[in-house]
């Protein structure tokens, strides 16, 4: 992004009647540039809010922490540099080189790196904290040659890697990853010695706005996808098997095409952590089923959740697949080494997100593997990514039960399904599973409303608000914690502000137990439900409808009696817990 | 845009936006109390971004207005 670009969207910005979202940028040195372009980072990414980025005092990188902790931010970005942590590592401050006074600035900055340890363990309590360490070259200050490594400079580097390494283990912090920065802003074209010495401004333009741009996705931090269908010939492998046979096509070092290897591993591995794999080919099915039994394949068929081949278009292998995972489209990666295919699917399905596989291209092809990491990654893996894959096999097991009973899924499928579910209501705002499934549920969501970080912990700190998390298994398998609803209780009702459930746990009739938990555990008479119909939320709007006997208007009320009504039978053996 | 003078009004709007183009054309460090030395930082910023030119530090005192600067620009071209 340029400076001129930057100061448009803030200007722009500046008419937006957005929710304020309040960031604190905190830094040794003046701001200036690196502000403008947080600001408008984050301003492209949080559309529906206004932002504003706040400074604290030049030089006073600890008191601007120490003051953030009684302000109200939604976010807090620190951005180190070495001259933090004793002005000799800085070019503004003359004197104190001398060659036998390096080890007290390895003292100092372990002094000081102690304090901050402290104080962001402390900010991390109430805010969500973004870090980047030091990005700048050290001065000559070593008395060692520019091309051999100073012990002293090697071990401040150990300190502060050591300090990243437990800020980054803390719960409600993020460090920024100084690989990607290496890769996106060249360290030897980072350092703007003439604007540091004219104005206290240490960085070059395009620094500072990767390192903006790189803070504000880590605030940010976009949505990972759900799954990612890929291709089989020329992609998975190399070759056509439906030409060159079962044994011709190849993946290994011996004949050229360990990049086909990798990018099975690099499949294998992201199905471990709870993303969905699909197989979209034309072939004869047979053939690739016979290729899966190879037992060489990096990638296993259980590491595949959907295998749609057919001689159909690969528009409609996608529909096919989309459908078994019933997620949404613009939660799909689709990778494809035909340019043509990559079209017909973008055409089909224009929320799908379509890459190339650059077949017989090697860098390309580790290079595709970087950005399905960036797709795909994710803050933490929890016990529901790592049930995910099973419990897709069980759904497709019960819908295909449910399918060839003519009601569907009736009382008598419901009931042999052995269900249990556990409802629990500690408000732990270290909950990261509740956060996530209430920030990118779409479908049975009560009103698609998002929350920040910070939002979600006062919200939860609020003595006058419950929060309800379910989860559910059966005999086909565990679906973890699928359900989260949070609201308010008043004298007689209750209000709910949020209520999601993954689409994975639809046709059970959880959202009726639920319903039925909320009445008996909290003893009131009706719900209030803060309903807002969304482009995207029709099953929720469906079981409202079929509730209400109408369509529902915003907001929906429901009383006890009305409920016991209308609430169909209910399987489940259920379990109430709070972990407070 | 290769007018050197319609690329600096676009610089000059860019940090004081408030402002007609008659009012930039006619801004300087004496008319203008928004005008101040942070203001000149990313003011020039702006012009090295988009000019790809270095304004010396030494020079910075001389660029005071909008008529300054377009006079230093100029002549930088020109040299």
């Amino acid at each position: 992004m340029k400076l001129i670009d930057a100061l448009t969207i803030i200007q722009k910005s500046a008419k937006s009647t957005g929710k304020p979202f309040k960031v604190a940028l905190v830094c040794g040195f003046t701001p200036l540039h690196l502000q403008t372009f947080l600001h408008a980072e984050l301003q492209q990414l949080f559309t529906d809010y206004s932002v504003e980025v706040v400074t604290g005092l030049y030089g006073d990188l600890r008191g601007t922490l120490e003051g953030l902790q009684s302000e109200n931010f939604d976010a807090v970005a620190i951005v180190l540099e070495w001259s933090d942590f004793d002005a000799r590592l800085g070019i503004r401050q003359l004197g104190g080189w001398a060659s036998g006074n390096l080890e007290s600035i390895l003292e100092r900055t372990i002094l000081f790196l102690g304090h901050l340890r402290q104080l962001v363990e402390n900010v991390s309590h109430i805010l969500p904290v973004v870090l980047g360490l030091p990005t700048l070259p050290f001065p000559p200050v070593f008395f060692t040659a520019g091309w051999q490594a100073s012990e002293i400079g090697m071990r401040l580097k150990q300190e502060v890697a050591t300090f990243g390494a437990l800020a980054s283990h803390m719960s409600n912090v993020k460090v920024l990853n100084p690989d990607r920065l290496d890769h996106d802003s060249p360290p030897s074209a980072r350092f703007n010695a003439k604007s540091e010495w004219s104005s206290g401004f240490p960085y070059q333009l395009t620094h500072a706005s990767v390192l903006a741009r790189l803070l504000a996705l880590l605030v940010r931090e976009p949505l990972p996808k759900k799954g990612l269908i890929t291709d089989l010939d020329n992609t998975l492998w190399n070759g056509i098997v439906g030409e060159v046979g079962v044994e011709g096509i190849h993946w290994d070092q011996d004949h050229h095409n360990a990049h086909h290897g990798f990018y099975q591993q690099m499949l294998k591995v992201l199905s471990g952590e709870g993303v969905l794999i699909g197989a979209a080919s034309k072939n004869e099915p047979s053939i690739v089923e016979e290729a899966f039994n190879r037992e060489d394949l990096v990638i296993s068929r259980d590491d595949i959740s959907v295998l749609a081949v057919s001689w159909g278009s690969k528009a409609q292998a996608v529909s096919q697949i989309l459908a078994a995972w019933n997620v949404g489209a613009d939660s799909v990666v689709f990778v494809d080494d035909s340019a043509l295919e990559l079209a017909e699917v973008s055409l089909a399905h224009p929320e799908v997100e379509c890459l190339q596989f650059p077949h017989g291209d090697q860098q390309g092809i580790f290079d595709l593997t970087l950005r399905l990491r960036d797709l795909f990654g994710k803050d933490t893996i929890s016990e529901e990514d790592r049930v995910r894959l099973k419990s897709i096999r069980g759904n497709t097991e019960l819908r295909r039960l449910a399918a060839a009973e003519s009601e569907g899924f009736s009382d008598a499928l419901l009931e042999q399904a052995e269900a249990e579910l556990t409802l629990n209501t500690s408000k732990d705002p270290d909950d990261t599973r509740a956060f996530e499934l209430i920030n990118k549920t779409n479908q049975f969501n009560l009103n698609g409303r998002r929350v920040t970080q910070a939002a979600w912990r006062s919200y939860l700190q609020n003595p006058d608000t419950f929060l309800l998390t379910a989860s559910y298994k059966d005999r086909f398998g565990a679906l973890g914690k699928i359900a989260v609803i949070t609201g308010r209780l008043g004298d007689s009702r209750i209000s709910v502000d949020t209520w999601v459930m993954s689409c994975r746990a639809f046709a059970r009739r959880i959202e009726h137990q639920c319903l039925k938990a909320l009445f008996q555990k909290f003893n009131r008479d009706e719900i209030v439900f803060d309903y807002v119909s969304t482009s995207r939320n029709m099953p929720f709007a469906k079981f409202f409808a079929e509730l209400l006997n109408e369509e529902p208007a915003s907001p929906v009320t429901i009383s006890r009696s009305w409920f016991d009504s209308k609430c169909p039978k209910l399987f489940h053996r259920v379990t109430e817990r709070n972990d407070e | 845009m290769n007018d050197p003078e319609a690329r600096l009004v676009k610089c000059f709007s860019a940090v004081f936006s408030e402002l007609s183009e008659a009012e930039l054309r006619s801004a300087s460090t004496s008319t203008l109390a928004s005008w101040d030395s942070l203001t000149t930082v990313t003011l020039i910023a702006l012009i090295e971004e988009e000019f790809k030119i270095e304004v010396g530090v030494e020079d910075l005192e001389r660029l005071v207005s909008f008529d300054s600067v377009l006079g230093y620009l100029k002549k930088a071209e020109a040299t």
